[in-house]
């Protein structure tokens, strides 16, 4: 029983990993923006596709083919705001929301005439597992824990300690004043773009190791990202890190104890659960 | 060093400021008084960029900065200290007296956020405290600290006392006198019009969006239309 909830533990924290990932990208937009980013899951997929695509086709190894989607990811991040957002940043938020929706169709549409409509299987050459006192850790998923930290904590520390990241701060809380200050508010929406699809991508190549990507998962993500932003507390770095965890651990356990049918059912519960109980999320703050 | 001239600003088809010019010499403390609606903050508002300028200009160190970014601005040397203290919430003192030094790139930015925290103890009292959490006193001191750390070159306060106790409002005006005594140039607005004729060296009146009256603080001061209308003599 107690190995049972370590193992489902460890392979919750993985997948808790890819749902952090994912959710600081959307909160940290959401927080400038006040947008919905609905296409972030599948441009997310798109990073984990072109990293089976530099793999596969291109014969490049690994670890070469991760920083180039990641540079890929930020570059694009780049476009999406200057194509997508940036026209209708003063419009009403319905717009953003109806952008938002069509490039999530647009994204899910080049996946699938890029990459085809085939499930792919990012090949890492990682299959060595460890056994620890009866609790099965396959090496990748260590590494995609150790990945998933370090990530964190860098944008933890860039947010926090550089005066850029501090900038992104300030404009959430406070865009006037950030003005004010002498943050170049036209520029922050950009770098929050470019770093929120590269963490995006990260997301992505992790799941296209850990699992498969297929048309359509990118989807299923971003409901994911969103309902770890509110079962964590809207626009809070922290919520969203605790959230994400919470989810992915919660997911397994599921999983491992009842059925994997019922591991979505069983997250979002606990998710209705929780808001019953904290209606502004684990770590937000009461309205 | 700065200069306005015949500065009109709208809202839409509101205009609010009927083509005004004023100026503000180095080291002068000036301050726009009047009654709530004039146009005093709106014209604050369009130097530093916040809201446009319509027509007229806006010069500043004979450079013309009208309808210019407002990082350009405050990159430029104007700093403003806005209505209702806008501190980040969520943010520690210590983190919003750093966004103040935010253009900055030279090494006394720390000397400088200790020389802020020796001029307001009760920043050093509060640094890791969310500014959110501080009082409207506390808060205005942080607000007038992080213009400071911009190290501008003119600081513009609008309405710093509004809202506050009159306690509170007495030391703002302190703190005011010492930082003019510092030299700082000083563009103020104030609904308390008392408090900011004994501070400013020249004032102007303005009147539904017009400068009605200006000249040495003293001399408007002791004038009976502005006694009776404003100083409630």
């Amino acid at each position: 029983m107690l190995i049972e909830i370590l193992q489902q533990t460890i392979n919750g924290l993985a997948i808790g990993g890819v749902y952090v990932l994912i959710a600081l990208g959307l909160t940290t937009v959401f927080g400038i923006l006040g947008i919905a980013h609905f296409a972030h899951g599948s441009v997310s997929m798109f990073g984990g596709y072109l990293t089976f695509f530099l793999v596969t086709s291109q014969g490049l190894p690994v670890l070469v083919a991760i920083p180039i989607a990641l540079v890929v990811g930020f570059l694009l991040g780049l476009l999406i705001e200057i194509i997508a957002y940036r026209p209708v940043r003063d419009a009403n938020h319905i717009n953003a929301f109806i952008v938002a929706l069509g490039l999530t169709m647009m994204v899910e549409g080049i996946n699938l005439q890029m990459f085809g409509h085939e499930q792919v299987v990012i090949p890492t050459g990682l299959s060595r597992v460890f056994r620890l006192g009866g609790v099965t850790v396959p090496e990748l998923r260590i590494y995609v824990i150790i990945a998933a930290i370090v990530l964190v904590a860098a944008m933890m520390l860039f947010v926090e300690r550089t005066k850029t990241g501090q900038a992104i701060r300030a404009v959430a809380e406070n865009r006037d004043a950030a003005i004010l200050m002498g943050v170049n508010v036209k520029s922050i929406p950009l770098i929050v773009f470019g770093i929120s699809t590269s963490l995006g991508v990260a997301a992505g190549i992790m799941v296209g190791a850990l699992f498969a990507i297929a048309p359509g998962i990118g989807e299923g993500f971003v409901v994911k990202g969103f309902a770890v932003l509110i079962l964590g507390g809207l626009g809070s770095f922290p919520g969203a890190i605790l959230g994400g965890t919470v989810l992915g651990i919660t997911e397994s356990i599921a999983a491992g104890f009842i059925s994997s049918a019922y591991k979505d059912v069983i997250a979002f519960v606990v998710m209705i659960l929780v808001l019953l109980i904290r209606p502004q999320g684990l770590l937000g703050r009461s309205p | 060093m700065l200069a306005l001239c015949d500065l009109r600003v709208s809202y839409g088809a509101i205009e609010v400021v009927h083509g005004i010019s004023l100026d503000v010499a180095a080291g002068e403390c000036v301050a726009l008084i009047g009654a709530n609606g004039a146009g005093k903050s709106s014209t604050l508002k369009a130097i530093c960029g916040l809201v446009p300028v319509g027509s007229g200009s806006v010069q500043f160190e004979g450079r013309d900065i009208t309808n210019a970014s407002g990082h350009a601005i405050v990159r430029a040397g104007i700093t403003m200290c806005p209505e209702g203290r806008q501190v980040f919430p969520q943010m520690s003192v210590i983190q919003n007296l750093r966004m103040g030094a935010y253009t900055r790139t030279d090494k006394d930015q720390d000397a400088d956020l200790v020389r802020m925290m020796d001029m307001f103890p009760i920043l050093r009292e509060r640094q890791t405290q969310a500014a959110g959490k501080l009082s409207g006193g506390e808060q205005e001191m942080l607000a007038i600290a992080r213009a400071l750390m911009a190290r501008p070159r003119i600081c513009l306060f609008d309405e710093p006392s509004l809202g506050l106790a009159p306690k509170i409002v007495a030391s703002v005006f302190e703190t005011l006198a010492q930082i003019k005594a510092m030299g700082m140039t000083i563009l103020l607005v104030e609904q308390n019009s008392m408090m900011a004729l004994n501070l400013a060296d020249r004032a102007y009146l303005f009147e539904a969006g017009k400068i009605v009256m200006q000249g040495p603080a003293k001399e408007l001061k002791s004038h009976p239309d502005v006694m009776r209308a404003y100083l409630g003599h």
